[in-house]
């Protein structure tokens, strides 16, 4: 029965973390964007706030801070906006799948977040816990399952748009996704035949010694071919960046969520900004060291060294949403044709020639 | 098998009749995704976790992908209500049914050949592990592997040879007319504009 509520605990963990990781990004984003073009961003909502409750006028000034940094404008405006628009159906199209393609979406996101260990192992009140819902022996296989699962939720959001463009945009999505999953998959494997494991537990553990006793043995260190693989592969997994093709504005006015309004169309941002806090959580495990601070050893078992470790990943996991949104926010969108030939005829080659010379090397060594 | 095994495994009944009950051809392929999820969580609840997953990443996120493309683009009409004759009913029901008691002595014999308590030994053990499945491919099913690696490898050429064979560059049967317009020079007017010179008539 304790069991389950320390699971129950778990997972209201994990899910908020997703949903906090979603909403810093979008955060970011809107800041991190007008800064690039030289805006100034949202900085209205909140900041004019007044009132003459003397018990409301401490939080006034924290009020107007928040509101001139943005975050008023992404935590209740967002929302608000999104929960009072009419909720559009197309005619024609299925009510049922219009309403469960943005759930797909996002449902597989969330389920990835799962398996992701996200600080060491630490005993508290006499428990031995492992920060992580599922502990599964193929746990990076999983986190690339569910994103290949989550193409359903664009390919029906698509189709029940009932529009050329909607479709067009799914088809996009779907193909863009299918390509890229295989170099992505194939630049984990190679750092799984470094590692010698697929959990990724494991994977963060041996991250964390020394190379010849001087440099962080890190997945980007021991594979750097491998982290560009990945990073350009989960970028265009993510539909975001220079590799936003299946929402180009200015060829099909949304993409495959142009029918969607209201809360149905927040879900696909959500979808989209957790998948991207996601993908930062797995470069920042398997590619950053996870937890542990180069040349740093801390305690093992100890609840703050845990808490330690959990902060630690997590400054990674933000340095690099900032990393994605600023690339996406720095190129241009790619052509269709660059960016399948990107996929097949770029990172699939290296990334094959990236494993066998990997193998290789591990088999020599 | 835990309560939740039987609940997956209700879902994957229910959905694989779905498949063929549905007229729509896009809400059969969608059963059809959601009974491949269900088995893969069905091997989860067994243990299998490389299964599980590899099951969904090839299947159900890749394969099934592609079949949802090509019935999105041919953007089918639900089939409207085809009649089948008693008598073909009944053929296909006894093939059906001499299938099925063909399948169930065998499941029977495997499941009495694993005694029970073992089969939850081999779970605890983790059988279903990445490394068990990978001695067992590469030791004692490495031919059969390589086989089926070579089936790939023409299903591959097979796809390239079709896709090429509008190009002209593979000679291939019952193509006379495209190899013809491939070989046809540059600068020689095409049958439709030779027809547009005649003044559109043939």
């Amino acid at each position: 029965m304790i069991e389950f509520f320390v699971l129950l605990i778990k997972v209201g963990f994990v899910l908020n973390l997703a949903l906090v990781l979603a909403s810093t990004c979008t955060w970011i984003e809107r800041k991190a964007s007008a800064l690039i073009q030289d805006r100034v961003g949202a900085n209205r909502a909140g900041t004019f706030v007044t009132s003459d409750k003397w018990f409301l006028k401490p939080f006034l000034p924290i009020v107007r801070l928040l509101g001139f940094l943005g975050v008023i404008n992404t935590l209740v405006c967002d929302p608000l906006k999104g929960i009072s628009k009419e909720d559009f159906v197309p005619e024609g199209s299925s009510k049922f799948l219009h309403a469960a393609a943005p759930v797909i979406a996002v449902l597989p996101i969330l389920l990835a977040f799962g398996v992701l260990p996200l600080a060491p192992d630490f005993d508290l009140f006499g428990f031995h816990v492992r920060a992580q819902v599922a502990s599964i022996n193929a746990g990076v296989l999983f986190v690339l399952a569910m994103g290949s699962v989550a193409v359903y939720g664009v390919a029906i959001a698509g189709w029940t748009g009932n529009n050329k463009f909607s479709l067009l945009g799914s088809l996009r999505a779907a193909a863009q996704m299918i390509s890229y999953e295989l170099p992505m998959g194939i630049a984990v494997v190679a750092l799984v035949v470094i590692f010698g494991s697929l959990d990724v537990y494991e994977i963060v553990e041996k991250q964390g010694k020394l190379l010849w006793g001087v440099i962080p043995q890190w997945g980007v260190v021991l594979q750097p071919v491998g982290f560009v693989v990945f990073l350009l592969a989960g970028m265009a997994e993510t539909k975001r960046g220079p590799f936003d093709l299946p929402e180009a504005e200015s060829e099909l006015s949304a993409g495959y969520f142009t029918e969607y309004s209201g809360m149905k169309f927040l879900m696909f941002w959500l979808g989209e900004f957790a998948e991207i806090g996601l993908f930062a959580v797995l470069l920042a495990l398997l590619f950053f060291g996870g937890w542990h601070v180069p040349w740093v050893t801390l305690p093992e078992g100890a609840w703050w060294a845990a808490l330690i470790g959990h902060m630690v990943l997590m400054t990674k996991v933000f340095m690099l949403c900032t990393l994605q949104i600023t690339i996406r926010w720095t190129l241009p969108r790619f052509r269709y044709d660059q960016l399948m030939n990107l996929g097949w005829k770029m990172l699939l080659p290296i990334s094959l020639v990236n494993l066998i010379v990997t193998a290789m090397v591990k088999v020599l060594v | 098998m835990s309560i939740a095994g039987f609940i997956i495994s209700f879902l994957a009944i229910v959905s694989g009749i779905g498949v063929v009950a549905f007229r729509n051809p896009l809400f059969s392929a969608f059963s059809l995704v959601v009974n491949l999820l269900a088995v893969a969580a069905l091997y989860a609840v067994l243990g299998a976790h490389f299964l599980a997953a590899s099951q969904v990443m090839v299947y159900a996120g890749a394969i099934m992908v592609l079949v949802l493309f090509v019935l999105m683009l041919l953007n089918l009409k639900t089939e409207s209500g085809r009649e089948f004759s008693i008598f073909k009913v009944a053929l296909l029901g006894l093939a059906g049914a001499v299938c099925f008691i063909g399948v169930v002595p065998i499941l029977f014999s495997s499941f009495a050949a694993v005694p029970q308590h073992q089969l939850a030994q081999n779970a605890a053990a983790n059988e279903g592990t990445v490394k068990a499945i990978g001695l067992e491919l590469y030791q004692r099913y490495v031919v059969h592997f390589e086989l089926a690696s070579l089936v790939i490898l023409v299903g591959v050429v097979g796809a390239v040879m079709l896709a090429n064979r509008r190009r002209g560059e593979v000679a291939m049967p019952n193509t006379a007319g495209v190899t013809a317009a491939a070989e046809r020079s540059p600068t020689e007017p095409s049958p439709w504009e030779q027809r547009q010179a005649r003044g559109g008539k043939i």
